[in-house]
């Protein structure tokens, strides 16, 4: 049988309380971790439904259940690659040259995932290992 | 009239999906904001952030509205590919922190359409 409580604040039994708003608010409604190397593949996720590999660095991914709108955020990582020369890349919404994102609607969002650039090499693309990501906004 | 629940552990109707409390206080993001820091900056979107002041390039402060219990809480900052952000090195209170985008080549300064944040920690 469906269950709904209705309630402004949730306190544990150790007395620590919060309000209901930041945990529908707060609560990341999409997650995901995937390896994009070779045959990208999903090592766990919440609320995701395909993932899709468009060449290097260049993925969509899709969600099971739509956001209400297209300005959810994102949270996402950067990876530190010891002894590399261009050492950190990481993950993020693919953006046109206009800084549009090419791909961010409610079911789906592209990325891309770089090197970032320094004084000596470019930021280009690459299909990293460890894509950890965090979506945050309110259902439809 | 307000409402409070106390458990210890929440389960969907089936007894699945089950989540400490603990976790649900604690990992819940306390705020968060996507907003385009280009021109006049706006937000999109947006949880427990009362305003966003654009200091100059690439620098903005968030003012929360709800104040963390300490300035020690974690945030993720993401923007679009080919720049970076961070903290800068003011350091974060308990109701604002300063962000920084910039270009990772040259270092410099740089505002960015996309400024997805996320915020977890303990409210005051």
């Amino acid at each position: 049988m469906a269950g709904k409580i209705i309630a402004d604040t949730l306190e544990t039994g150790a007395g620590a309380d919060i309000s209901t708003s930041y945990v529908v608010n707060g609560s990341a409604k999409a997650w995901i971790n995937y390896n994009g190397q070779g045959t990208i593949a999903v090592r766990d996720s919440l609320n995701h439904s395909s993932l899709t590999d468009n060449g290097t660095g260049n993925h969509d991914t899709s969600f099971s259940a739509s956001f209400n709108n297209a300005n959810y955020s994102v949270a996402t990582n950067n990876v530190a690659e010891i002894n590399h020369a261009r050492g950190a890349y990481g993950v993020g919404v693919a953006i046109a040259g206009s800084g549009t994102a090419i791909l961010m609607t409610t079911s789906a969002i592209r990325l891309y995932s770089n090197y970032n650039a320094s004084s000596t090499s470019n930021g280009g693309g690459v299909d990293h290992n460890l894509n950890l990501l965090n979506f945050m906004g309110d259902l439809a | 009239m307000a409402s409070e629940l106390r458990v210890d552990t929440l389960k969907d109707s089936s007894g699945n999906n089950s989540v400490g409390m603990a976790y649900v206080a604690g990992g819940s993001a306390k705020a968060w904001i996507n907003f385009n820091g280009t021109g006049t900056i706006a937000s999109r979107d947006s949880f427990s952030v009362s305003s966003i002041s654009d200091n100059g390039t690439g620098s903005t402060t968030l003012t929360f509205s709800n104040a963390f219990n300490s300035a020690d809480y974690v945030l993720n900052y993401t923007t679009g590919y080919g720049a970076s952000a961070n903290f800068t090195g003011t350091a974060p209170t308990t109701t604002t922190a300063l962000i920084q985008g910039y270009r990772t080549d040259t270092g410099a300064s740089q505002d960015r359409t996309y400024n997805l944040v996320a915020l977890h920690g303990d409210l005051a």
